[in-house]
C-alpha cells in the first residue's frame, strides 16, 4: 500500500488491494510465493508477464502517438 | 480483537481461508483510518458478490463442488426473498381492494397505470419462479422416490399443510365471537389479527424453509441449477419493476387524493402512508437480497462453466 502510494500519489484501501490481487492470482497473472512473518510476497507469473508487457506496449504506443500530435500543434 | 478483525470477518469463508492471515498481518502493521474501514467493507460486499474469488488454492473437483453449492444457496435465497416479497405484495393488495383505493386507481391515470405494473409485474414474477422451481421440485420428488426417501416428500408437503393451517385460522374469528364467548377487546383484537398475522407469516417461514431443505439435500443436477438462474433474473427484474411501481402508486396517491394518504385506511385501521412505507421498505429489502443473490449466482454460474472448460 505504501509502495504504491510513494511511486504514484493514490491510496490504495486494502479492500481494493485484495480484491485485486484475488483477481490476478484467479487469472492466474500473479502467484504467491512462500510466505515469511505472516506476510506473503507475490510474483509475476509468465502469463503474467506477457499480459503486463502487452498493455505496457500499447500505453507506450498511446503516449509516443500522444506527444508526436502535441509536438506537431 | 480489534475493528479490522471484526471487518475481516465480513469476508466469505473461503476467502478469508486463502487471505485472512496475510491481510490480518498487512493492516497491524498501521492504525485502520476510517477509510481503510470502508474501503474494506466494500472489498467484503465485493468478496461475497464473486464467491469465485480466493479459490485458487482448491482442486478442480472442490471448485466445482464449491461453485455448484454457491450456485444453489444463491437460488435459494432468491426464492426466500421472493416469499417476502409475496408478503408484502399481499398487505399491499388487501390495503387497495377497498373502494376508496378502487375509485383512486380509475380517477388517477398516476395510480391506475402504477397498480395495473403491479399486478403485471407479480404474474410475470410469479411465471418466472415457477418456471425456475417446477423443474427443481420435480428433481426433488424423483432423487427422493428413486433413493426411498420420504424426508424430502414430508417436506415439499409441509407448504400445503401450512397453507390448510393458516386457511383454518380464518375461521377463528367466526368461532370466538359466538354468543357465550366474552372476551375483552384487547383479547378479541389480538386473536382477530394477531393470529391472522402471526400463523401468515410462520406459514410463510415454515413453507419457504422446508423447500429449501428439501433442496439442498436433495441430488439436482447442475443443468437444471443454471437453467433456473435464467428465470431467477426475470424474477429479480420484475420484482423491482413491481417496487418501483409501488413507489410511483404512493407518490402519485399523495398527490391526486392527498386525503386518503394521510388518512387511516391502511392495514387492519392503520396510517395509510405508514402501511404503504412499510409494504415499500419489506420489498426494497425483499428485492434487494434477490438482486445480491443473483449476481453471486451468476458468478457461480460462469466459474462452474469456466471449470467445466
Amino acid at each position: 500500500m505504501e509502495d504504491v502510494e510513494a511511486f504514484a500519489g493514490v491510496h490504495l484501501g486494502p479492500g481494493t488491494l485484495y480484491g485485486a490481487i484475488a483477481r490476478l492470482e484467479a487469472q492466474g497473472l500473479i502467484e504467491p510465493l512462500e510466505a515469511y512473518e505472516r506476510r506473503r510476497p507475490y510474483r509475476l507469473t509468465d502469463t503474467g508477464i506477457a499480459f503486463l508487457q502487452k498493455q505496457l506496449t500499447g500505453l507506450e504506443t498511446f503516449a509516443s502517438m500522444g506527444l508526436q500530435r502535441l509536438a506537431s500543434r | 480483537m480489534k475493528i479490522q478483525h471484526y471487518l475481516v470477518r465480513l469476508y466469505p469463508h473461503t476467502w478469508r481461508e486463502r487471505y485472512e492471515d496475510e491481510l490480518l498481518a498487512m493492516l497491524e502493521q498501521r492504525s485502520l483510518s476510517f477509510t481503510d474501514g470502508v474501503n474494506l467493507l466494500f472489498g467484503a460486499l465485493d468478496a461475497q458478490l464473486h464467491p469465485h474469488l480466493g479459490t485458487t488454492g482448491m482442486s478442480l473437483y472442490e471448485r466445482i463442488i464449491h461453485m455448484f453449492a454457491t450456485l444453489r444457496r444463491s437460488l435459494l435465497t432468491i426464492f426466500c426473498a421472493y416469499i417476502g416479497f409475496i408478503l408484502a405484495g399481499w398487505a399491499f393488495q388487501k390495503m387497495t381492494e377497498y373502494d376508496d383505493f378502487v375509485e383512486a386507481a380509475r380517477t388517477h391515470s398516476v395510480v391506475g397505470l402504477s397498480f395495473n405494473l403491479v399486478v403485471i409485474g407479480a404474474v410475470v414474477a410469479l411465471l418466472a419462479v415457477l418456471a425456475g422451481g417446477l423443474p427443481i421440485a420435480v428433481a426433488v420428488i424423483r432423487s427422493a422416490l428413486a433413493q426411498k426417501r420420504r424426508g424430502p416428500l414430508l417436506l415439499l408437503a409441509v407448504p400445503v399443510l401450512a397453507f390448510a393451517v393458516f386457511l383454518g385460522t380464518t375461521f377463528l374469528p367466526e368461532a370466538l365471537h359466538r354468543p357465550g364467548n366474552h372476551l375483552s377487546p384487547v383479547w378479541q383484537l389480538f386473536l382477530d389479527r394477531g393470529v391472522f398475522f402471526g400463523t401468515l407469516i410462520a406459514a410463510a417461514v415454515a413453507s419457504a424453509g422446508s423447500v429449501c431443505f428439501a433442496v439442498a439435500r436433495s441430488e439436482i443436477s447442475e443443468k437444471l441449477l443454471r437453467f433456473a438462474v435464467l428465470p431467477s433474473i426475470l424474477a429479480t427484474i420484475s420484482m423491482a419493476l413491481v417496487l418501483a411501481a409501488t413507489i410511483i402508486w404512493g407518490l402519485g396517491l399523495r398527490d391526486g387524493v392527498p386525503q386518503l394518504f394521510a388518512g387511516n385506511d391502511g392495514l387492519v385501521g392503520s396510517s395509510t402512508t405508514g402501511t404503504w412505507l412499510g409494504i415499500v421498505i419489506a420489498m426494497a429489502i425483499a428485492t434487494l437480497l434477490a438482486a445480491v443473490s443473483l449476481i453471486r449466482g451468476l458468478s457461480a454460474r460462469s466459474a462452474l462453466r469456466n471449470a467445466a472448460a
